[in-house]
């Protein structure tokens, strides 16, 4: 109370006495009064001046100034004063010593601006601050007063400098000052508080002069602030720090925002908990940091000025670590802002690949936990065959197909989401097992995997639980992804061949589509023949069926397996107007699931063409031994012709024998044309094919290996693309054959006819004579050729045959122009086999003499 | 609709190989001497029903006829162990039991005397088929019953069953040795005449080649019958094998005749057989491959039909066809290679006239008969050296036919009654015509061959040639 009235009259007394000493402007209470409000009011407001309560900077600041405008001395001076102002302690001191040299400095500035009305924004922003003088407003009056004021100070300095100049052992702390005012002088902001800015700009904070600015997109220390180029660029860069953390923060929190409404995924979520994690390590050292930033150093000398523990200097050196960390992280985040899953586990993995192995060892334990969302799918994936992935982020990408088509098109590898720390070799391993265990499960409805894998993970090291696995052990997994692989494939084949009867199936679709099953072929041929040659839309589906399980009942296709059996059908194709039985008839085979995995539509209608190809050919080979057998050795008995005239005698012998001899070569071509068919095509593409079932470690091997046999065939039997012309003269010469075929059969009737009509009219008797006088009488019994007696009837055998050996000679013709055509053809054929089958026809090199051109 | 077949053993010869034949059948399908199914035999993959039918006891009976005119060969038969194997309504015993006397001219007549009972029996089986591809006839040509009543069984069965194949096994006597019947010059005529006109295929088996393939390949000094006839059924399993166990090709006979037998009359067929055992010989163990198997089956020694050619006659034969049937487990692909090397060798030398191949025939062994090698291999081959043996026979009959000797026994029958031998000089111009066709067969003319000289056959005057013989040439 006591102190407040002090303090109240000290300011009237002050008041008055500014105001009495202004000549123009006599005293006047009412003036009075005002300024002595005016004057309270401004003491007792909150008002401070933005400097820290520092006395020694003031000083140093003030003793600055004075250096700088040529009084040394008097700066000295004034330092001497101040030391011993300063160590003024104790009662009756001032307590406020930087208020007073505060006060002091301001003044002296409101002088010296008056004089040289400085355009400097901070003076003026002290001379707005002080606001006392402005507020007389006149520029005469307050103008005087100050100055006055000053000049009495001035003074005082002056005695100083002259004291201080004379210690010399003071010169060495003089310059340390000197040097720090300068510094002061420059920096309008204290070290300190740049520090602090920085510590906040790193935390993402716009601090009091380092500011986030939008426009170059970092933190900057704002231009207006006067502090030395050299502070400027390492304040700009310790912020970098400050940006990239913005970028890796801005990244979590935008990713967690978007999750789940939008696909971050399970491993953008496992990279933002990675990211999270380093941020905390980070904020642990920024607290340590800021902590410390309030700490001074302990210095040598007490006297000299203590700045505080963290310079911006050591802040670079703190900030070394992390912020190669933090740019890694902002690199990464960069890179995977559009990325997902497994695509972003490999941009992530192609930053590991570091020689520096702080970077490497950063980035392992951070791929490790990107990456355990990704190997916890591929275990599960690999053991369980589950597809937990539903961000699409696995690099097997499932899509619903029917039971037939899930081997093939169920499931595929995304390149787009395969790391690159996962081979192509690995990853197709790794789609083929859980592929397996899938097909297992749904095709194959077995639960004989689980075992399996079980036992895979048991040998791989790993247990079936979830998170065995991490990155860096991309060996273990591949050892997994080995053992689980190895296993559920041959569990896999197990089941094929053993529940599924694969091989058997192959067998059977070869013993009956393939014809293999010689004496079952011979019978549906026999019982099918007479039906097919009627009009194909005549043809009751229905009754083939009927007469296709006669076939199977009597020959020795009844042992096979009830199962096999019931899977061969009888199938119809599509037929045109015109059509006989023969072009639309066939056997299918319905493979079922799983086997059609294997067996799908198209390789069945590649079977269905070689069928109709070895079909065709054995229709030709059943035409031709039926051919043989209307001609076999004991059917014309010669006895009958003795009686013939001799030079039809010798008609029929050339008839005969020409078309035995023409025989001879159409077997020769079609049953040779058989055993290529049987040896080099199929018999040796089905060893192949046993032998690569054998060795087939899964499924996609089988289904190559199958592939391979089928191809080797349809490509051997000349029903590849490359051999469509051999393949067309083929079937023209089959036709020929068949007509060949009719033409025997009527060859052979006529000539029965006529043995019967000879013998008849030889019966009476087996005398010469007799015989010749019976037909001389003409009254033998009417018939067509008897009737005109033996020289008619000689006539017309001999029209007969005459006739018959034309149209024999016309077919002898065309068959061997179509098949030098097609004998030539083979030389060039582009499949090795084919010759094979060159010189099979042409074992005894006969073509080859017959037309030596080819 | 197994194709069966019915076999017809006729005389003591005859039922001999036959005996033989079917004992080695029921060994490779593990049928009990009784005709019942052994238990490891339900899963062969074979078919039996092409020789056997099972009687309502599911007994396996085989489709023979087991004929003579002498009980002696088909008692001992009936006495031993595979007395309950045979249908005993198909065997048939003359009631006199005297047989023929070696005399074909009684056993043909004796065989149109009990046409009826035996062709009742044949109906019978053949009724008991469901598509019944042949008959196969198992004689032996120089005796009396096989040659004479064989000779009138296939006159019957080419009327009967013209529609049916008919292949015969034709035993052909041991020229070497003095034989027992000296009118074996005769019986072959006639009944070649036969083998000639109304059979679909002649497997010739001549007994000089086994005596010799005896002696030399199996080095037995003195073989016997059985000896000899154990290799015979050999031949007949192994010719039978492709239609025993059905494969891709060759699954009827007629299919496998029909390849072998491309021109009518030439079709008898030689065999060869490697490696060949006999019963309780330690043989020595070869190596066979199929090159082997099919060079060896080449070699004349193993042929089983001795050739009587000279050597430029020999020279000049040519093979007008060759199935090789191999058993055992054969690499397929080995099959072309052996092709290959028999061609670069020029082994083989085939007619000229027409193209022609080594058939190759994969089958299946019996997994119920153990043998000491891999691969075993037999040839069916027709070849025109065969001609030199129906000429060995010509000239035979010539000798004796000029010294008019033994005809007595034959003017007894009716068909030589009043002394009318026109059969005699038939079957010589039929066999005559034979050699000719097949001697042509070794030219490359011979699609023009028996038509070169229409006036010298209209003159009726081609005879004389002994080259051209229009009217037998059919």
């Amino acid at each position: 109370m006591e102190e407040e009235h002090r303090v109240t009259d000290l300011i009237k007394e002050l008041v008055l006495r500014l105001l009495s000493q202004n000549p123009q402007n006599p005293s006047s209470s009412i003036d009075t009064q005002k300024s002595l409000r005016y004057a309270i009011r401004i003491l007792s407001s909150l008002m401070t001046p933005s400097i820290a309560p520092d006395s020694a900077a003031i000083a140093e600041s003030i003793k600055r100034q004075l250096a700088t405008q040529g009084k040394s001395s008097q700066a000295l001076a004034f330092a001497d004063l101040y030391t011993k102002f300063a160590s003024k302690n104790g009662p009756g001191s001032i307590e406020n010593k930087w208020a007073v040299l505060y006060l002091l400095k301001v003044i002296s500035e409101d002088r010296k601006n008056q004089k040289s009305r400085s355009d400097s924004r901070v003076s003026s922003g002290f001379s707005a601050s002080v606001g006392l003088p402005a507020l007389f407003d006149a520029e005469s009056g307050g103008y005087s007063g100050v100055s006055r004021n000053r000049e009495t100070l001035e003074k005082g300095w002056n005695n100083g400098v002259l004291l201080v100049s004379k210690d010399p052992e003071n010169i060495r702390e003089i310059a340390v000052r000197e040097f720090a005012n300068l510094v002061k002088e420059e920096n309008e902001v204290s070290e300190e508080v740049l520090v602090r800015d920085v510590l906040y700009a790193c935390q993402g904070i716009d601090g009091k002069y380092v500011k986030f600015d939008k426009s170059v997109d970092g933190y900057l220390l704002r231009d207006s602030i006067k502090v030395p180029r050299a502070t400027r660029i390492t304040v700009q860069k310790l912020c970098e720090l400050g940006w990239l953390f913005r970028k890796v923060k801005g990244y979590i929190s935008e990713s967690m925002d978007r999750f789940p409404a939008e696909d971050v995924g399970t491993v953008g979520q496992a990279f933002c908990a990675a990211l999270q994690d380093e941020l905390s390590h980070y904020y642990k050292l920024l607290a340590v940091l800021e902590a410390q930033s309030m700490n001074p150093i302990p210095l040598v000398s007490e006297t000299a000025n203590s700045g505080t523990y963290l310079s911006l200097r050591r802040l670079s050196v703190w900030f070394a670590e992390p912020m190669v960390k933090m740019r890694l992280m902002a690199v990464l985040v960069d890179k995977c802002r559009v990325l997902r899953g497994g695509a972003m586990a490999g941009a992530i993995h192609l930053h590991a690949q570091h020689g520096d192995p702080l970077v490497h060892e950063f980035m392992r334990q951070l791929l490790c936990r990107v990456c355990s969302p990704l190997f916890e799918m591929v275990r599960s994936w690999v053991l369980e065959g589950e597809l937990e992935d539903i961000f699409a982020e696995f690099f097997v990408l499932g899509q619903p197909v029917k039971a037939e088509s899930l081997w093939r098109e169920g499931y595929r590898l995304h390149a787009g989401m395969l790391p690159s720390f996962i081979s192509q070799s690995l990853a197709q391993r790794i789609l083929r097992t859980g592929k397996s265990i899938n097909f297992l499960r749904v095709c194959c409805e077995d639960r004989g995997w689980a075992d399996a894998a079980t036992e895979a993970a048991a040998a791989a090291g790993t247990t079936t639980r979830r998170g065995g696995l991490g990155y860096g052990e991309t060996d273990a997994l591949e050892s997994l992804v080995i053992e689980a692989a190895k296993r559920i494939d041959k569990h896999l084949l197990d089941v094929m061949y053993k529940q599924y009867k694969f091989k058997e199936h192959c067998l059977a679709i070869k013993r009956y589509l393939l014809l293999g099953q010689g004496d079952f072929v011979q019978y549906l041929m026999d019982i099918v023949g007479p039906e097919l040659s009627e009009p194909a839309n005549t043809i009751s589906s229905f009754k083939l069926a009927g007469l296709l399980e006669s076939a199977i009942r009597s020959s020795n296709a009844q042992y096979d397996d009830r199962d096999i059996l019931d899977r061969l059908r009888v199938k119809m194709m599509p037929h045109g107007t015109g059509d006989r039985g023969w072009d639309v008839f066939s056997l299918e085979y319905d493979a079922r699931v799983p086997l059609n995995t294997v067996f799908t539509e198209s390789v069945m209608a590649r079977y269905l063409r070689i069928f109709n190809f070895l079909w065709k050919l054995r229709r030709v080979e059943h035409a031709l031994i039926g051919a043989w057998k209307t001609m076999k050795p004991n059917c014309i008995t010669s006895n009958s012709f003795i009686k013939l005239q001799s030079a039809v005698k010798l008609q029929l012998l050339s008839t005969l024998r020409r078309c035995q001899v023409l025989w001879d070569e159409m077997n020769h071509f079609v049953s040779n044309l058989q055993y290529y068919i049987m040896f080099e095509v199929l018999e040796v593409s089905w060893s192949n094919f046993s032998n690569e079932m054998e060795a087939a470690k899964d499924l996609d091997d089988l289904l190559a290996a199958h592939d391979k046999y089928l191809n080797s065939i349809v490509e051997k039997s000349l029903l590849g693309e490359r051999s469509q012309n051999l393949y067309k003269t083929l079937f023209v010469l089959f036709d020929l054959i068949l007509r060949f075929r009719s033409h025997v059969d009527r060859l052979y009737e006529g000539i029965h006819e006529l043995q019967s009509r000879t013998m008849e009219s030889l019966s009476p008797s087996r005398d010469k004579t007799r015989s010749r006088r019976l037909l001389n009488d003409k009254t033998a019994e009417p018939g067509a050729w008897i009737s005109d007696g033996r020289k008619a009837l000689t006539q017309r055998a001999g029209e007969f045959l005459r006739n018959m050996g034309q149209d024999l000679d016309a077919i002898a013709k065309e068959y061997s122009s179509l098949l030098e055509g097609f004998i030539s053809q083979l030389p060039v054929q582009q499949h090795i086999d084919l010759k094979f089958l060159l010189f099979r026809l042409d074992f005894t090199e006969f073509y080859c003499q017959l037309h030596p051109n080819m | 609709m197994p194709r069966e077949i019915i076999t017809l053993q006729v005389g003591q010869c005859g039922n001999q190989i036959g005996m033989e034949f079917w004992k080695q059948l029921c060994l490779e399908h593990g049928i009990s001497k009784e005709g019942i199914l052994e238990d490891f035999a339900t899963q062969g993959g074979d078919r039996k029903d092409v020789f056997f039918y099972q009687a309502d006891d599911q007994h396996y009976i085989p489709r023979a006829l087991l004929i003579d005119l002498e009980p002696r060969v088909i008692n001992g038969i009936q006495n031993s162990e595979y007395r309950n194997l045979y249908n005993h309504e198909n065997i048939f015993v003359s009631d006199h039991g005297g047989g023929a006397g070696n005399n074909w001219a009684s056993g043909y007549h004796q065989g149109k005397g009990v046409e009826e009972d035996i062709m009742d029996m044949i109906d019978r089986e053949a009724d008991g088929s469901d598509s019944l591809e042949g008959f196969v006839l198992c004689h032996s040509i120089a005796g009396g019953t096989g040659s004479g009543m064989g000779s009138y069984l296939l006159e019957t069965l080419n009327d009967r069953y013209s529609k049916k194949l008919v292949q015969t096994y034709s035993v052909f006597p041991n020229q070497m040795e003095t034989s027992d019947v000296v009118v074996q010059p005769y019986n072959s005529l006639l009944t070649l005449k036969r083998l000639t006109l109304n059979a679909d295929c002649v497997v010739v088996l001549d007994n000089t080649a086994l005596n010799r393939i005896a002696v030399e390949r199996l080095h037995l000094s003195n073989p016997t019958f059985a000896q000899t006839n154990s290799l015979v059924s050999t031949v007949m399993s192994a010719s039978t094998t492709t239609l025993r166990y059905p494969g891709y090709m060759n699954n009827d006979l007629v299919g496998l005749l029909a390849s072998l037998i491309p021109t009518p009359r030439c079709h008898f067929l030689m065999t060869g057989y490697t490696p060949l055992t006999v019963e309780r010989q330690a043989n020595v163990i070869r190596k066979t491959t199929v090159l082997d198997v099919m060079r060896r089956l080449l070699q004349t020694k193993n042929i089983m039909v001795s050739s009587y050619a000279r050597t430029k006659e020999a020279s000049q034969a040519k093979y007008i066809s060759i199935l090789n049937i191999i058993q055992g487990e054969v690499d397929p692909t080995q099959v072309h290679e052996s092709l290959q090397r028999i061609r670069e060798r020029k082994l083989v030398n085939f007619i000229e006239w027409g193209p022609a191949s080594i058939q190759v025939a994969l089958s299946r062994k019996s997994p119920y008969v153990q043998t000491a090698h891999r691969v075993s291999g037999l040839m069916l081959a027709s070849h025109t050296s065969i001609r030199h043996l129906f000429s060995k026979c010509l000239s035979q009959y010539e000798k004796l036919r000029k010294k008019q000797a033994f005809l007595d026994n034959y003017r007894k029958f009716p068909m030589f009654a009043d002394n009318d031998l026109s059969e005699f000089d038939e079957s010589r111009d039929i066999i005559e015509s034979l050699v000719d066709e097949y001697k042509a067969c070794e030219s490359p003319d011979y699609i023009k061959w028996g038509m070169e000289d229409p006036d010298h056959i209209l003159t009726g005057e081609g005879n004389a040639s002994g080259a051209v013989d229009p009217k037998l040439a059919v």
